[in-house]
């Protein structure tokens, strides 16, 4: 019965876009017989079939876009042998073919997806996808219980019938995203375009219109409204065949890897997901800003440090119950529910056996995230500087804080006119000037509007974060500070001793209405303790 | 068909809800409310009676500038701190005089201090320039902010005022520190007992240090009367029985006797489905009403806390449909519309005007 609704709901989508074919050229032959004048009825079938031309290239969207790979490192098995051992047996042990390819990603995920043929109906060729991240952070039983979960989606053992509403769906899905792409894509094609055609007239001197991504993204997307709706129908109605598909995924999984461990992998993949997210953003690509890498491997490999260093902080995200928005078109039921079913299933008295980090199935794993690198980054990320996970945080953090202090320096030399310097915004705050050079920086919005003593406010706290700035670069570049990389909290800047509450005080008196710069002067370096 | 009864049926109430509540504002309040003249018009009444137009009215004051406040402010502006001292050493003992003088040159100190860092450099302990900047701490502190809802402060003006707010509060104290007798620098930080939430304990102290050194200061009791309202840190009840206490001890000529109407006033204006034209007319009120008449006929004739008491008075005389005695309030403080209540509504001059109008053109009918 299921599998008959499918069929049909499948169809339905392609009848969809035969009859919206229909229409646009019945509105035509309604037009040649209303026997509308020569003119206008040209500019009519000009319009249908300018819409008629996204509609045509949606059908053929319909033909779901073959997955090409190429957004990873591809592992053959003549290198890793034990990989594809492993992959081999849990396919076995789910009862569906094993891919014909395994790639590694940078993502947290693991999936498995197929070219599948003649309208999603027939199985096609398969790849794997495994994400770096799930293998630095799961165990092996972790990972066989992931890998095990993907390939129970394709498995015959208790899921025959719903094969076809699974395709449907994955084939529905990737149907709207071709037609957003080809939205985005001719936006992105007319407003360069437009662009183009700006610069010509101001070069004549002409006004140049507003930029507008106009009718060409437009047509597409009213195109692809009847689609989006029906789409969004199918997927509410054969949600309930999605999640019971899940779940039975999740079955054969626990039958691979054992109950427990499949709980305890579903518990640590979202805490893996938000720790990679923050890893990637606050550690491999700090230093991109100042043109620094890690060293190879590390970019993706680095985020074991962080594991190892903030496990207490993780054991507690994954005992929380893990919140997450829920669309209603997922068809992963929430994580919560999923671990509670796991647990309705009987013992099998598996546990959760002590065992090897999961990318120990690698064979030369430092070499493997090297070369994932060089797959995943782009050209311009592959041309910046390596550097260890030491140099990287210190001397992004004193580019970035030298790069901050740019603009003062540039307004206080303007406002003095000498230097730019910390010395020079000294003098500057014993003249009374300090406002002025203030004044000179770009302001918020609010601090614009801001006049009188109530502008001195809004002025204030920017004077101290700039004085603390230039002060704490004169002592990094006397070699009296430095910041420290820390894996368990953020990037420490460590000061000479004693520095850090006479600082804070030092600063106060600096930007106080009555100024002081005595007890700063003290600080900097040809006064400081040398270390 | 079962199914469709809950949502029709509550359709139907809501409809009827929206329908009632039409009815009632069209009906109830605003037929009291006069016909607007429009702005800038005036009832025939009113100009019979000699009132100001409305184009004429003052919305920043309650009653005429005191001479000897904008002297002081275009000396201090000019640098002259030494008038500042001098003007508030001048109002001696009298600290409601004091704490008024205070607050004019708090107003210019918050707009620009130059002349106040001097001041406090040349007499680092002296208690009125100590005073002073707590004060105009706190109007730089809202001048940063603005008027607005909580929702309408940006995120970095947010941080700037509680900062500032932060600063008064030490501010406060030193003042406190260095005021001896005067309740002023405990009445000023009343508004941080607002703005920063105080717990009630701390407020009953700023209380009973301010009582201890004047237990009949107007402003004092018109400040802590909002902190205990429910819009700010209290309730109605505590509203109240704070405007109870002032009344009980209220002499005449104290003025002590607005209390209780400034209280009826927040609590009629905080409850929706109160109609004033009969909240304003219970008994309570009506004796209330009579014994701040009587109050205010006993203060001296130049003090200058006696317009605000004339303005809720009109306010209230007017909702009790005592038109002759209200038009003899207006006669008393015409030409001047920045005063509670009027400016609790969004055109503070017009609203003034709507009732003044509305309380001539009854009396000139009636004189016919």
């Amino acid at each position: 019965m299921p599998a008959v609704r499918a069929f049909l709901l499948l169809a339905g989508f392609y009848l969809l876009g035969v009859v919206v074919l229909g229409v646009l050229v019945g509105a035509d032959v309604a037009i040649f017989a209303a026997d509308v004048p020569g003119s206008a009825a040209v500019k009519l079938y000009v319009v249908s079939v300018l819409l008629a031309i996204p509609l045509v290239q949606g059908m053929l969207a319909l033909r779901t876009p073959k997955d090409e790979g190429g957004d990873g490192l591809v592992l053959t098995e003549e290198r890793q042998p034990e990989l594809w051992h492993t992959v081999r047996t849990l396919a076995e042990q789910a009862g569906t073919p094993a891919p014909d390819e395994l790639v590694l990603t940078g993502d947290v995920n693991a999936s498995v997806t197929e070219n599948a043929r003649l309208l999603g109906l027939l199985p096609g060729p398969r790849r794997m996808r495994i994400g770096a991240p799930l293998l630095v952070g799961l165990n092996e039983p972790q990972l066989h219980a992931v890998l095990g979960h993907e390939l129970g989606h394709f498995s015959n053992a208790d899921t025959r019938l719903s094969q076809l509403t699974l395709r449907g769906r994955y084939t529905v899905s990737r149907t709207i995203q071709a037609f957003h792409d080809r939205a985005d894509k001719a936006a992105g094609r007319e407003l360069a375009k437009q662009e183009k055609r700006n610069t010509k007239l101001t070069a004549k001197g002409k006004k140049a219109k507003a930029v507008d991504a106009g009718i060409a993204g437009f047509s597409y997307r009213l195109m692809a409204k009847p689609f989006i709706g029906y789409a969004h129908f199918y997927l509410r109605v054969t949600l309930k065949d999605g999640r019971a598909q899940e779940l039975a995924a999740d079955r054969i999984a626990a039958k691979i890897a054992g109950r427990d461990v499949t709980a305890s992998a579903l518990r640590q993949i979202p805490v893996l997901d938000a720790a990679y997210g923050f890893y990637m953003e606050s550690y491999a690509t700090l230093g991109t800003g100042a043109g620094l890498l890690p060293p190879p491997g590390e970019v993706f490999g680095g985020l074991r440090h962080l594991l190892a260093a903030r496990g207490e902080e993780l054991a507690r995200l994954r005992a929380g119950a893990p919140r997450e928005e829920l669309s209603p078109y997922d068809s992963h039921p929430p994580i919560a529910d999923r671990v509670a079913l796991l647990g309705q299933l009987p013992d099998d008295g598996r546990g959760l056996p002590p065992a090897r980090p999961a990318i120990a199935v690698l064979r030369d794993p430092a070499r493997v995230l090297a070369e994932l690198e060089d797959a995943v980054l782009t050209a311009e990320a592959r041309g910046l500087e390596r550097v260890d996970w030491g140099q990287l945080v210190h001397r992004s953090l004193r580019t970035y804080v030298d790069r901050g202090a740019e603009p003062l320096r540039t307004a206080t030399a303007e406002v003095t006119g000498g230097p730019g310097t910390l010395d020079a915004l000294l003098w500057a705050v014993d003249n009374g000037q300090q406002w002025a050079v203030v004044d000179k920086l770009p302001k918020s919005a609010e601090a614009a509007s801001a006049t009188g003593r109530a502008a001195r406010e809004f002025a204030r706290p920017r004077l101290r974060s700039g004085l603390k700035s230039l002060t704490v670069l004169a002592l990094v570049d006397a070699q009296q500070a430095w910041w420290e990389l820390a894996w368990h909290t953020e990037a420490v800047l460590r000061l000479p001793q004693g520095y850090e509450q006479r600082l804070d005080k030092a600063l106060d008196a600096a930007v106080s209405d009555t100024p002081n710069t005595g007890p700063l002067r003290t600080m900097l370096p040809q006064s400081a303790p040398a270390l | 068909m079962d199914r469709l009864i809950v949502p029709v049926l509550s359709l139907v109430v809501a409809i009827a809800f929206y329908a009632y509540k039409a009815h009632r504002s069209r009906g109830a309040a605003p037929a009291r409310t006069p016909r607007p003249a429009g702005r800038g018009k005036q009832s025939a009444g009113s100009v019979r009676l000699g009132f100001v137009p409305p184009e004429r009215l003052d919305a920043d004051r309650d009653q005429p500038a005191d001479p000897r406040d904008g002297a002081v402010r275009a000396a201090v502006r000019a640098g002259d701190w030494q008038a500042a001292a001098t003007y508030l050493a001048e109002a001696g003992g009298d600290w409601q005089e004091r704490y008024h003088r205070a607050g004019q040159l708090a107003a210019e100190a918050a707009k620009d201090d130059a002349w106040l860092l001097a001041w406090r450099q040349a007499h680092p302990h002296d208690p009125g320039a100590a005073l002073v900047n707590a004060d105009a701490l706190i109007d730089l502190a809202w001048a940063i902010r603005g008027n607005g809802l909580g929702s309408t402060v940006g995120e970095e003006s947010a941080r700037r005022f509680h900062e500032v707010l932060h600063r008064a509060r030490q501010a406060c104290a030193e003042a406190q520190a260095l005021g001896g007798g005067d309740p002023s620098p405990y009445i000023v930080e009343m508004a941080l007992a607002m703005g920063l939430g105080y717990p009630h304990e701390r407020m009953r102290e700023l209380w009973a240090e301010t009582e201890k050194r004047d237990p009949y200061h107007l402003g004092a009791y018109t400040r802590a009367l909002q902190y205990w309202c429910a819009k700010w840190r209290g309730s109605h009840e505590e509203s109240f029985a704070f405007a109870a206490t002032a009344a009980s001890r209220a002499y005449p000529g104290s003025l002590l006797t607005l209390l209780p109407l400034y209280a009826h006033f927040e609590y009629e204006t905080s409850q929706d489905d109160l109609d004033p034209d009969e909240y304003y007319k219970r008994p309570e009120i009506v004796a209330a009403v009579d014994a701040c008449l009587a109050d205010v006929a006993a203060a001296p004739p130049h003090n200058r806390r006696v317009p605000q008491v004339r303005h809720f008075l009109a306010w209230c005389l007017y909702w009790q449909d005592r038109y002759p005695e209200a038009v003899e309030q207006f006669r008393l403080i015409d030409g001047y519309a920045g005063a509670t209540p009027w400016d609790y509504a969004s055109d503070p001059v017009k609203r003034y005007t709507e009732i003044r109008d509305y309380c001539a053109d009854r009396v000139v009918e009636a004189g016919v």
